[in-house]
């Protein structure tokens, strides 16, 4: 099935973008690079499993912020949430400056910041409520509502826009039969725009949950699909 | 083939080991000379470190270019008591640019040394590494980097028998374009909005949690540990004599082949475009080049044909800025960029400064009207006052970037506006 709208004008002509599997972003094969897997592009093999407590204390604020686990109803700072929360806060000379993981470690395991959430990362933190909403609402990262299973975030930003954003933007809307920011019926997609991901050489660059997808072409998106599904 | 296209024109100290699975690992990266640079440091004085990197002439890659050995000197006297910090910039996110999270996915153990080094020259115990959220996968790399360092005595007490303790620290941002400005990012670091702070106090007085902080990017940080290494007068065999050493250019837009290149500072620009990118896929001509990044004014064709350093840049009137090159092909329409930069800017204001909450925003609707045939005639000068009155006249200086690409498209590309 094609997926490109038809328009003019050459940010939407194929023959102007770089050739797609150029670069080894993956987009569902590693393209020209045949030496290298997919593993190999994203550090999978080498990262392992990242622990729930969150490993050395010095790393313990990598969080996945956006995972196809979360649950809305979740308890948050329990077990070796609340260990990983710990080692955090105790990296910096106050405790604020634990606002941020606290908001990742909400968000990971909830999907997103509820009022009432924010409000329980603010107890947590000996923080106002107001302050601790003041700071979640900055961030865009951060979703204010609930999203589908998979968050399909789509640069639209120049550099992917010169090849193609827009198109794959519509695809993914196509594909998934949802409007940005609205939750398809199955649950599992919300599409959105976003704005650069720093992975420009790579276009059009996707953000599906924590992970990236680059190269991506219009034409790829029913595959990336499936390959969630 | 390896990863990504090397061209022989390119001189890779700092991208050597891109696609090199091996060089992530703590053996693999000191099978290959890794963590030499950090033995040298630590036996030497801050002082000597700082004299070194100022000797070098090395500049900061962050966007600004200032001179990293002379940054570091403005720290004050530690204090007992005081604690100095120092900060790597991660945040990438202007547009265009994607070096930092190559550097970081593939040689993690590199900026390890960096910041390590960098935190010994400013006499700082604790150095944090600010990564933008989006970059989960790099940030495990970094994890896990860091935990094997760690593991290995590297980071922590008594590095190498040494007496010298560092401790390093990472930390996730949250989706913030404004946190990439330096002091956004330290009040994003401490927990706030990350909304940048009038200067002065700049942050050598009071940074971090108040403390006497530097901020340094990436690639800077990595830049300075093979100075370190590899002494002053080593670096300054690349590139000009004002503008030293090699940068990372990040290419992207209507080129044949886009990624990262590496090649000494001075390079002639049009080769680069032309030899090392391929020219464009369609074989049209090329339109427009940005040459550092959104925030810098545009270049038509014609202007390409100088070097890649910092002077004949601002010679050309724009800014080699992170080394963020993106090229369009004649088909563009330029103000369907311009505007589109505009919305960036105009989402990503922290909304502190008027002139700049206000002009994204108008210019934005200018712009769009001026897209879709319902311009005025007077909406050109209009869009030319409001980008001046956003110049020079806010807390930072993202209301200057804002204003820079709408500001060059209509001196070089009016024909695009009134068409
Ligand atoms: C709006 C804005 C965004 C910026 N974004 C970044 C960024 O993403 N990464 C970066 O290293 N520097 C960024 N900078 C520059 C930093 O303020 C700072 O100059 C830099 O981190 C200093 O490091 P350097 O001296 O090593 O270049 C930005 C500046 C502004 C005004
Ligand atoms: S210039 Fe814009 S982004 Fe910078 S502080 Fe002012 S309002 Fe915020
Ligand atoms: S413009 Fe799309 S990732 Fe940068």
């Amino acid at each position: 099935m094609s997926a490109a709208p038809i328009r003019s004008g050459s940010e939407y002509d194929p023959s102007s973008w770089p050739e797609a599997k150029q670069n080894p972003g993956f987009a569902g094969d590693s393209g020209e690079f045949v030496q290298l897997s997919e593993s190999d592009i994203r550090g999978t093999a080498y990262v392992g499993q990242r622990p729930a407590h969150g490993g050395h204390a010095s790393v313990a604020g990598t969080m996945p912020y956006q995972v196809a686990t979360s649950r809305a109803d979740a308890p948050l700072f329990t077990g070796e949430h609340e260990d990983r929360l710990e080692k955090v806060i105790g990296r910096y000379p106050d405790r604020q400056a634990a606002l941020l993981p606290a908001l990742h470690l909400a968000h990971e395991i909830r999907g997103y910041l509820a009022p009432e959430t924010m409000d329980e990362v603010a107890g947590r933190l000996q923080l106002p409520p107001a302050y601790v909403r003041g700071v979640a609402t900055f961030y865009t990262m951060y979703n204010l509502a609930p999203v589908g299973k998979y968050l399909i975030q789509v640069c639209t930003n120049i550099s992917c826009n010169l090849c193609g954003g827009d198109a794959v933007l519509e695809a993914f809307l196509k594909h998934t039969g949802t409007e940005p920011g609205e939750i398809s019926a199955n649950g599992l997609w919300t599409v959105m725009e976003v704005e650069c991901l720093g992975a420009c050489g790579f276009p059009t660059a996707v953000q599906i949950n924590e992970h990236y997808y680059e190269n991506v072409r219009p034409e790829s998106v029913p595959a990336i699909l499936e390959r969630l599904t | 083939m390896s990863y990504p296209y090397r061209h022989p024109s390119e001189v890779r100290l700092l991208s050597e080991h891109f696609g090199n699975p091996q060089a992530r690992t703590l053996k693999g990266w000191e099978a290959l000379g890794g963590y030499k640079a950090l033995r040298k440091a630590l036996g030497m004085t801050p002082a000597d470190i700082v004299n070194e990197v100022k000797a070098s002439g090395l500049r900061g890659r962050g966007g600004a270019g200032f001179p990293t050995g002379m940054k570091w000197s403005f720290m004050p006297k530690k204090e007992p008591g005081t604690p100095h910090f120092l900060v790597c910039n991660a945040d990438e996110s202007e547009p265009g640019t994607f070096k930092d999270r190559e550097l970081m996915r593939w040689t993690p153990h590199a900026l390890i040394e960096g910041c390590l080094v960098g935190a010994h020259a400013i006499n700082s115990e604790h150095a944090y590494i600010y990564i933008r959220g989006e970059f989960f996968e790099a940030a495990q790399i970094m994890a896990r980097a860091i935990e094997e360092a760690y593991a290995a005595g590297y980071i922590g007490k008594n590095i190498f028998g040494s007496g010298i303790d560092l401790d390093l620290t990472l930390h996730i941002g949250a989706g913030a374009y404004i946190c990439g400005e330096e002091t956004g990012l330290l009040n994003s670091l401490e927990g706030r909005r990350g909304e940048p702070r009038v200067k002065p106090p700049y942050p050598a007085i009071a940074g971090a949690f108040r403390y006497p902080t530097a901020v340094n990017n990436v690639e800077s940080l990595i830049a300075a540990a093979q100075v370190v290494e590899n002494g002053a007068e080593w670096y300054k065999q690349y590139g000009t004599e004002k503008s030293v050493g090699t940068k990372l250019f990040c290419v992207s837009g209507h080129v044949k082949r886009p990624g990262n290149y590496e090649v000494p500072l001075g390079f002639n620009f049009k080769e680069f475009i032309y030899d090392i990118c391929g020219g464009t896929p369609s074989g049209r001509a090329i339109k427009a080049v940005i040459p550092g990044g959104s925030s810098v004014p545009i270049l038509t064709a014609d202007e390409l044909d100088i070097g890649m350093d910092y002077e004949s840049m601002a010679a050309a009137g724009t800014m080699l800025g992170c080394g963020s090159v993106i090229v369009m092909d004649e088909g563009v329409n330029i103000v369907k960029q311009v505007r589109r930069m505009v919305d960036f800017y105009s989402h990503e204001s922290c909304g502190q400064c008027t002139p700049c909450r206000e002009g994204t925003s108008w210019s934005s609707k200018i712009l769009k009207r001026i897209e879709q045939g319902r311009g005025t005639p007077d909406d050109l000068d209009t869009l030319l006052e409001i980008s001046d009155n956003m110049s020079g006249k806010t807390i930072c200086v993202l209301s200057d970037a804002a204003a820079a690409p709408i500001i060059s498209s209509i001196q070089k590309f009016r024909g695009d506006y009134l068409a």
